[in-house]
């Protein structure tokens, strides 16, 4: 019944986000694209760190390409104006502060960039060890921006 | 006149420092993130032990380190606050202090047990749950830390208050486990002297939080009455099984087609 309910719920509210405007469409790529990310995140996390004997070099190297492709894809263009209010597919958790702090933001979009440019390279080596560091600097990256500019769940 | 009396006990002792110790760099690892969220993970599973441990303790170990010792009861805190309260160990505000951080310590090692960090670390709970229930939990993880950041300033402060206003030092009987007492206090509560638990009591209370804190690594997840619960969904395991065991037949993959495209789908 809840699930039925949540289901609803949600078709619901991609129903809105479908029909709404630009401010929700931006909300809402942006929050599929940090999705997409996290799938690709926990493949590297559980090929590399949780369990190493099923690691794959070609699955953890598809997926630091995917994640390298989501930092260069130019994600600042899904940060305009106003878009830290509003539903894309949930309430967006940017903080309004965003639009004050340019310079910081852009410092750690930029970390975030190289991080993951780099950890594309080292998974193309397959050097596992490697893959596990700099999949470290990556998860870094992206904790310094949700504190800078991410509302946390209280 | 003055006589030195055994106060707490080794196990007592080694829980204190080893609880100071693990919640200092859980709270570091935290903040640091990246590699080392996996530490404050571990961390947090060891600390569970420790207050398990303590739980149990509280109860089999020797006088001082049980609550009935300590429990600050109405009338015990009104007699210490009216200043007529006489004892060693805990006293009646200590004790509520005491209470107070194993409580708050609990909370947060609970919650952080089906917590995420939305990167790349889940508590080993967390697929006994649904992901917005982790959210609200980690929430409640995130919270309850300043809550348990006061408490520890309280402690240190009342550390240094009693060291500097009642030229009392706190921090050395945790250290030896022997305290100075007045002779005529020690004659005053001689019953109350401290009983030795001995091994047997300690290896028990050892088993007991070892076996609590395996649980919640994850071990309960091994149960097999308790598999259906889990998340059987999770990407992680799906895309696992489904990438390697094709490539493990194809092993001879090129480096270059690799970096360019997933090799299946």
């Amino acid at each position: 019944m809840k699930k039925k309910l949540t289901l609803a719920v949600l078709i619901a509210a991609s129903a809105t986000a479908a029909v709404a405007g630009p401010i929700e469409e931006q909300i809402r790529w942006r929050q599929s694209a940090y999705s997409f990310a996290a799938w690709n995140i926990s493949k590297i996390k559980s090929q590399v760190v949780d369990h190493p004997e099923t690691y794959n070099k070609d699955s953890v190297a598809a997926a630091a390409n995917a994640i390298a492709a989501v930092a260069n894809s130019g994600l600042g263009a899904l940060y305009g104006e106003g878009t830290d209010h509003g539903i894309g597919w949930k309430e967006t958790r940017l903080k309004p502060e965003f639009f004050q702090k340019k310079e910081e933001v852009t410092k750690v979009a930029n970390t975030f960039n190289e991080a993951s440019n780099e950890l594309a390279k080292v998974a193309a080596t397959g050097d596992i060890a490697a893959i596990k560091t700099q999949f470290g600097k990556v998860g870094e990256s992206c904790k310094a921006c949700h504190d800078l500019i991410r509302i946390k769940d209280q | 006149m003055k006589v030195t009396i055994h106060l707490w006990d080794l196990p007592h002792r080694l829980f204190h420092w080893l609880l100071a110790a693990s919640v200092a760099a859980a709270y570091a690892t935290a903040k640091v993130g990246g590699e080392w969220i996996d530490w404050h993970g571990r961390l947090g599973v060891f600390i569970l032990g420790l207050l398990v441990f303590r739980i149990v303790w509280g109860f089999i170990g020797s006088t001082h380190s049980r609550f009935v010792t300590f429990f600050p009861t109405f009338s015990r805190v009104k007699a210490y606050v009216k200043g007529q309260w006489e004892g060693i160990g805990h006293n009646p505000l200590g004790a509520l202090s005491v209470i107070g951080l194993l409580l708050t310590l609990g909370v947060q090692v609970g919650t952080g047990l089906f917590a995420n960090d939305d990167i790349a670390f889940q508590g080993p709970l967390f697929n006994f749950v649904d992901k917005d229930d982790s959210d609200k939990l980690t929430g409640w993880h995130n919270s309850s830390i300043n809550v348990l950041l006061g408490l520890i300033a309280l402690h240190l402060v009342a550390i240094v208050y009693y060291r500097v206003a009642k030229k009392t030092n706190l921090v050395k009987p945790m250290l030896t486990g022997k305290k100075e007492i007045p002779r005529v206090l020690a004659e005053a509560i001689s019953a109350h002297e401290a009983t030795r638990a001995g091994v047997i009591r300690f290896a028990l209370s050892l088993i007991i939080s070892s076996t609590v804190a395996w649980g919640a690594a994850g071990g309960i997840a091994q149960l097999p009455q308790l598999t259906k619960i889990t998340n059987p969904c999770c990407s992680v395991s799906w895309a696992t099984a489904e990438t390697s065991q094709p490539n493990q037949a194809t092993p001879a993959a090129s480096p270059q087609q690799t970096a360019q495209a997933p090799a299946s789908f």
